[in-house]
């Protein structure tokens, strides 16, 4: 399929769950989906269209919280960004690693920095921050504020 | 400075110790060891694990996860040794001073005898560094 075709075909296949195509680039599309329709649009570019997974970016807009799931087709060249806008105040969101394992830690390491919810993950450990960090503080957050009372923020000069 | 110490001067071992860098002042680090510059003409060899050690070589800003491995690996070394901070981050942890993960600079959590500055430190100045260092604790600076 070209260009063109794989974007119609996802648009008349998820037509009702799609908010808004913004086409950006040759190279580059970005599809904003309702957050509770990830996992069959997800799917369909992975298993369907042949996409690869390559990596998932949370961040924190401050009127609510987006995640961007990056897939390429490399045959035709183009990323695709599913973007998904949640609840700031109780983000949470279909897993994916049990459909890719690829999203397993990237899902785990957007749960502890950004204290979004994947339901459905199967292994929700903790990942990157170290033990002494306190549950339900997440630093990439807009409204993280120092916790750590021993924490030195001077140069010393 | 005691006999021990003087006497470990004649080759000091180094180890090389990462604590989350980004890998520039370990390659100026490795550069040093290169014929080009050659390290080893103040009898200084890379040493293979931390119990060889004299010197550690400390690079990196620090962050909570390397800190409980660098104390855990202090207590290893066979005390009398000299720490060296290479680069900013190790000194004052350069532009992740804010960082929510670099909480305590490399001085506070272990003594530190010399400190390299740059980002990264050209290996002549890690170079007269560690002459620096011989000079000072053997008494000939």
């Amino acid at each position: 399929m070209t260009r063109e075709e794989v974007l119609k075909d996802i648009q008349t296949k998820f037509g009702e769950v799609i908010i808004e195509v913004f086409d950006k680039s040759p190279k580059r599309a970005y599809i904003e989906i309702k957050p509770t329709a990830i996992v069959p649009v997800a799917k369909y570019i992975f298993r369907d269209l042949g996409a690869r997974f390559n990596i998932a970016s949370g961040v924190d807009a401050g009127t609510h919280i987006e995640i961007l799931y990056h897939l390429t087709i490399e045959s035709i060249n183009l990323l695709i960004s599913l973007r998904v806008k949640l609840d700031r105040e109780n983000p949470a969101i279909d897993s994916l690693a049990t459909s890719f394992e690829a999203a397993n830690w990237i899902e785990r390491e957007m749960h502890e920095l950004l204290g979004i919810e994947f339901k459905g993950h199967p292994d929700m450990r903790r990942l990157l921050l170290s033990d002494q960090w306190p549950e339900g503080v997440y630093p990439l957050r807009q409204d993280y504020e120092e916790w750590d009372e021993t924490a030195i923020r001077d140069r010393g000069v | 400075m005691g006999m021990k110490l003087k006497a470990l001067l004649k080759s000091p071992w180094v180890f090389h110790l990462s604590t989350g860098s980004c890998n520039n002042c370990d390659i100026e680090v490795l550069d040093c060891l290169t014929p080009r510059f050659d390290i080893e003409r103040f009898g200084m060899l890379l040493a293979g694990s931390i119990k060889h050690a004299d010197v550690l070589l400390i690079t990196g800003s620090c962050n909570r996860q390397s800190v409980e491995r660098l104390k855990r690996m202090y207590e290893q070394v066979p005390k009398p040794c000299l720490v060296v901070a290479i680069g900013e981050c190790a000194m004052s942890r350069g532009m992740f001073i804010h960082s929510y993960n670099c909480p305590v600079p490399l001085d506070k959590i272990i003594p530190v005898d010399a400190y390299i500055p740059g980002c990264p430190p050209k290996p002549e100045a890690i170079l007269a560094g560690a002459v620096k260092l011989i000079q000072k604790v053997s008494g000939t600076a």
